[in-house]
């Protein structure tokens, strides 16, 4: 389903360029026309399902079973979960590409635009189904390769949810995902509020005493 | 022949319908494999083909969609063993009416340049596919559900040179009219029609109502029957399901036999119900009338070069008396070469002309890096132009899309060696009027020539609108009256022979002062003489213009808005303005720049003002040499931006700014130095990949840039790079630094095997690594000797290591 994308968050795009404080006059000027390029070649993709969770944590009608400790905080006290993938599709790419041989500088704005774009794309529709889903509660999104959400895990998101077909988004040997500009996340569904906000933060996540983000001081998106 | 005695050639044929709901409805799970259960649930798979059957298909998809070398490994199944098992289900359900198509979907994986899957490595897993489908009995292939016309392309290419299945092909189309990947109709139906595919058209992602128009259009560009297997309508974001009644379905699609449809079933959301309703409404169905008029030209994946129109053919990607261009083909200098295509693209040229033969440069390898190159930096359709048949064997092999061949002669040599390439791979070509005994003086003659070529064309099957008939253009300096007779051979191959004209329009003047006005004067007459493709340097702004004057006269400009347009963009400078400074670019840093206190080069360079950068280059080379220009001005341009960037006083975006300036500053240089056949400049190699798996490379790509800048030369070997690769290239070109980059966790493990292994072989380089994730401690627990947290440390950990060399008395490149 291709979604709108109006405008891309500003600040999350700066922090991806490692830009603080003030941004210079011209660097702001030259990320509004990286901007609007942005918004007039991309079209934004998004799918989800929604699926009861069986017993033994394996989605319903499926051979996906979620692994992981992180996983398993998220989805407690969950009775179904939805999987989202998002992308904003291979014109995102091709445009990087292009302007990587034209102008180094553009396409590292547009590289950090994307990137805040994608992160825009899912929260809004996270939002939506959110509000689709009230009155249940719908727990953050956790995406494998964090934690210890296996990325090796890719190829079932990609068959349940048909991605070829559905965004166009194919993985690599090592399951990265093509386009790059693309996520896929997993959410608990909850009759009742979560006791706390589960797979937020880096010390709900049983990744964060190996985690070379943290190590960093960085944080990873997710935190 | 087997259809047609099914048929008869205005029938509908029916295909099934689909086929994973279908298994999915009988138990299987979402996440495993569907060609399993030929094996495991053979029983289940026949008993929906026999359904289908049952329904009135004619053609049934055994369940192979996916079984290929990359989704079937680690099932715990052979791929020949799925495939041979998928075949026999169907064929149990056949009966003696129906027949099997071996279906084979994409691969699942992205192929270059956006991917890292190669042609080949496309290519042979088709292969395998094809030749198990073709042992295990299948009666055709049918390749769908593509969105990359150049997995596509290898597809074909397996079949018709390994197997003799026919072949038929459908893509899926979103409704903006393109593929997942941007593919387009036209496209599509060049280069599918080209490769000799018996049927193609569209299946899956969109319903009957949203794939019409799509049909329309495709039937206008091809001559061959078409297949139609849309979804059951557009599913129901919320639900999934499809909204389409088989009855309502079967009313949508009554229209398509009429536009061409002679293959039709369904895809997604559609079951037996819905072949059953399809075959009661084709009763009487009366087949195709209304053939539109058919549309030619050639194309890339993405545009098409249409006939009746003028096309400019950009001529700038040649080596010929350029010794810029000759030196970047031998230093594979691929970045500097693929600037001519973008450069030209931006000025208005519809194709590319590809030459890059070169003595002592492999003329075959760089046609296909150069093609591969330009077909990820434009849009564009591609002339291949070599005198030697496997370098556009090669070429044709590569390029996706439809292209055109440069060139074949009246040399019976020639026309055979070239025209059953073009036939093979579907390509349009130019023939060029000379022959044994050299180039005739009379129109007649040429003529003659033009006439021999388009029959001999004719009898490869290669239709007139695909021949681009060259009528060669003679200095008018050196031979006066051949300027009317090359027009009039033009006006007179164009008009008798219904073929297509290629002009190089610029030999014209060669020995007169002031070239443009005979140039244009020959180009206007030429393009009203019938002349379609002007072979030309569209980066001269009059040349372009006259052009578009041309395309106003003739009425193809409607309203002559892009003449308008064109004129706004492009204003005729008066001299008095062309003299005026250049106008700064950035308005960052300039009282930062005057304190540094450097000279108005340094100063131009950490302003990031690419232009000023060039003139004040070019000035300061009358006063210095080439390294001293380097390293008294640029260089200390480079290490005050890198300073500042340290102190956190600009960021990123200035730094990049101020590296692109001083590239062009570089460029000068090297332009100035092959100019005069001298050596490249270097201060040293140093290699630099990202690792294998993974596919992140803009970070690697800044470091390249800045790298270059600093005077060294850098080897990029690219993305998703096998340690081996690494290991080997740095062996062979005794690299004393190696760059490693990697951006994901994942990916951390290959960077550690690439140290190990370069360690293991005992290269002698340092290496440095980079990436998001990593950190100092973690550089050193994987045994990197530098971590470089940015561009500018790499840069400063180069010239520690250079420096250190030349310590050691080693000899600098």
């Amino acid at each position: 389903m291709e979604v709108r994308l109006d405008r891309i968050s500003r600040p999350e795009a700066l922090r991806y360029l490692g830009l603080r404080g003030a941004v210079p006059g011209d660097v702001d000027e030259d990320l509004d026309r990286c901007e609007a390029l942005l918004l007039r070649t991309i079209r934004p993709r998004v799918t989800w399902r929604r699926f009861d969770l069986l017993p033994d944590g394996t989605l319903s009608g499926t051979a996906f079973r979620p692994e992981g400790e992180s996983i398993r905080v998220l989805l407690r006290g969950c009775t179904g979960a939805i999987l989202m993938a998002a992308t904003l599709g291979a014109e995102a790419d091709l445009l990087l590409h292009r302007t990587q041989g034209k102008n180094l500088l553009d396409a590292a704005l547009l590289d950090a635009l994307c990137n805040a774009a994608i992160e825009d794309v899912c929260d809004a529709l996270c939002a939506d189904l959110a509000r689709e889903f009230a009155p249940a509660f719908l727990t953050p999104r956790f995406s494998p390769g964090y934690g210890d959400f296996p990325l090796s895990q890719q190829p079932l998101f990609a068959a349940v949810l048909d991605l070829p077909r559905q965004l166009g988004i194919t993985l690599t040997e090592s399951w990265l995902m093509t386009p790059q500009k693309s996520v896929t996340a997993l959410m608990g569904v909850s009759d009742t509020a979560p006791a706390s906000q589960q797979g937020g933060g880096c010390t709900a996540c049983s990744f964060s005493d190996r985690c070379l983000y943290r190590k960093k001081g960085t944080g990873c998106a997710r935190s | 022949m087997e259809m047609n005695r099914i048929n008869g050639q205005n029938h509908v044929t029916l295909l099934d319908g689909g086929m994973g709901t279908m298994l999915q409805q009988a138990g299987l799970p979402l996440g495993v494999l569907p060609e399993s259960w030929n094996i495991t649930h053979p029983e289940a798979v026949t008993g929906i083909h026999r359904r289908y059957v049952e329904a009135g298909s004619r053609v049934i998809y055994a369940n192979t969609f996916g079984a290929n070398p990359f989704k079937t490994a680690g099932s715990g199944f052979e791929l020949e063993e799925l495939i041979s098992a998928g075949i026999r289900c169907a064929k149990e359900a056949a009966g003696s009416k129906t027949q099997v198509a071996l279906d084979v979907g994409p691969l699942g994986r992205l192929m270059e340049p956006l991917g890292s899957l190669s042609f080949e490595e496309a290519y042979d897993a088709f292969r395998r596919i094809l030749t198990a489908g073709e042992a295990a009995g299948a009666d055709r292939v049918i390749f769908e559900t593509m969105s990359d016309l150049q997995e596509m392309r290898a597809a074909v290419l397996a079949a018709k040179e390994n197997t003799a299945l026919p072949v038929w092909a459908t893509m899926t189309f979103e409704a903006s009219g393109r593929t997942f990947l941007g593919v387009t109709v036209p496209a599509m139906a060049l280069t599918l029609s080209g490769l000799g595919v018996e049927a193609l058209g569209f299946n899956c992602s969109l319903g009957p109502a949203e794939l019409m128009p799509l049909l329309r259009e495709l039937r206008e560009w091809t001559d061959l029957p078409l297949i139609l297997k849309p979804n059951a309508g557009l599913p129901d974001p919320v639900t999934g399901a499809y909204p389409l009644m088989p009855g309502d379905f079967a009313a949508l699609m009554e229209n398509a036999p009429s536009l061409g449809v002679r293959y039709m079933g369904g895809c997604c959301g559609t079951d037996p119900a819905f072949i059953r309703e399809l075959a009661k409404k084709r009763a009487g169905v009366e087949p195709g009338a209304d053939r539109p008029s058919r549309r030619y030209g050639i194309c890339s994946a993405r545009a098409v070069a249409e006939t009746g129109r003028v096309r400019i053919i950009g001529e700038r990607i040649n080596p010929t008396g350029k010794k810029r261009m000759q030196q970047a083909l031998r230093d594979n200098d691929l970045d500097y070469i693929l600037s001519f295509g973008i450069q030209q693209q931006d000025a208005g040229a519809d194709i590319l002309d590809v030459n890059v033969g070169l003595p002592g440069v492999d003329e075959r390898g760089m046609m296909i890096r150069v093609i591969q190159g330009l077909q990820a930096a434009t849009d564009l359709p591609l002339q291949i132009d070599s005198s030697d048949p496997a370098v556009v064997e090669a070429g044709l092999r590569i390029a996706c899309g439809k292209c055109l061949v440069n060139s074949v002669n009246g040399k019976k040599e020639s026309l055979e060696a070239i025209l059953p390439l073009c036939k093979k791979y579907g390509a349009a070509v130019v023939g060029l009027c000379l022959d044994e005994q050299g180039i005739p003086e009379t129109w007649e003659g040429r003529m003659a020539i033009a006439r021999r070529i388009a029959e001999a064309a004719d009898r490869v099957g290669i239709p007139r609108q695909d021949v681009y008939i060259d009528c060669l253009t003679l200095t008018v300096s050196a031979q006066q009256s051949q300027a009317a007779e090359t027009l009039k051979a033009l006006s007179c191959a164009k008009k008798e022979l219904g073929v297509q004209t290629v002009l190089g329009v610029s030999n014209i003047s060669f020995g007169l002062p002031e070239r443009q006005q005979i140039n244009l004067s020959f180009l206007t007459q030429a393009l009203y003489a019938g002349l379609d493709c002007p072979i030309m340097n569209p980066n001269q702004n009059a040349m372009r213009k006259a052009v578009a004057a041309f395309r106003v006269l003739s009425g193809e400009d409607a309203g002559a808005d892009r003449y308008i347009q064109l004129c706004a963009a492009m204003p005729d400078v008066p001299p008095a303005a062309a003299a005026a400074p250049v106008p700064a670019e950035s308005k960052t840093g300039e009282n930062a720049a005057q304190a540094a206190g450097g000279s108005s080069l340094q100063e131009a360079v950490i302003r990031g003002q690419g232009s000023e950068v060039v003139r004040l280059t070019e000035a300061a080379l009358s006063q210095k040499t080439e390294m001293e220009v380097i390293e008294q001005e640029l260089i200390p341009a480079l290490n005050e931006v890198g300073d500042r960037y340290e102190r956190q006083t600009i960021f990123l975006p200035q730094l990049l700014r101020a590296a692109q300036a001083a590239s062009a500053g570089f460029e000068v240089l090297k332009a100035r130095l092959a100019a005069q056949d001298r050596p490249a400049l270097s201060r040293g190699k140093i290699l630099i990949a990202t690792v294998q798996g993974d596919i992140h490379d803009i970070g690697k790509n800044i470091v390249r840039v800045v790298l270059e800048n600093y005077g060294y030369t850098v080897l990029d070997l690219g993305k998703d790079v096998p340690p081996e690769e690494i290991v080997e290239t740095a062996l062979r070109e005794k690299v004393p630094l190696v760059g490693l980059s990697a951006l994901m966790t994942t990916t951390l493990p290959a960077m550690e095997k690439t140290i190990r292994m370069l360690r293991e072989a005992q290269v002698p380089s340092k290496v440095m690594v980079g990436g998001a994730v990593l950190t100092e401690e973690y550089a050193r627990e994987i045994g990197a000797d530098y971590y470089a947290r940015d561009a500018k440390r790499g840069a400063d950990i180069a010239r520690e290591v250079m420096s250190s060399l030349a310590g050691n008395g080693e000899p600098k490149e």
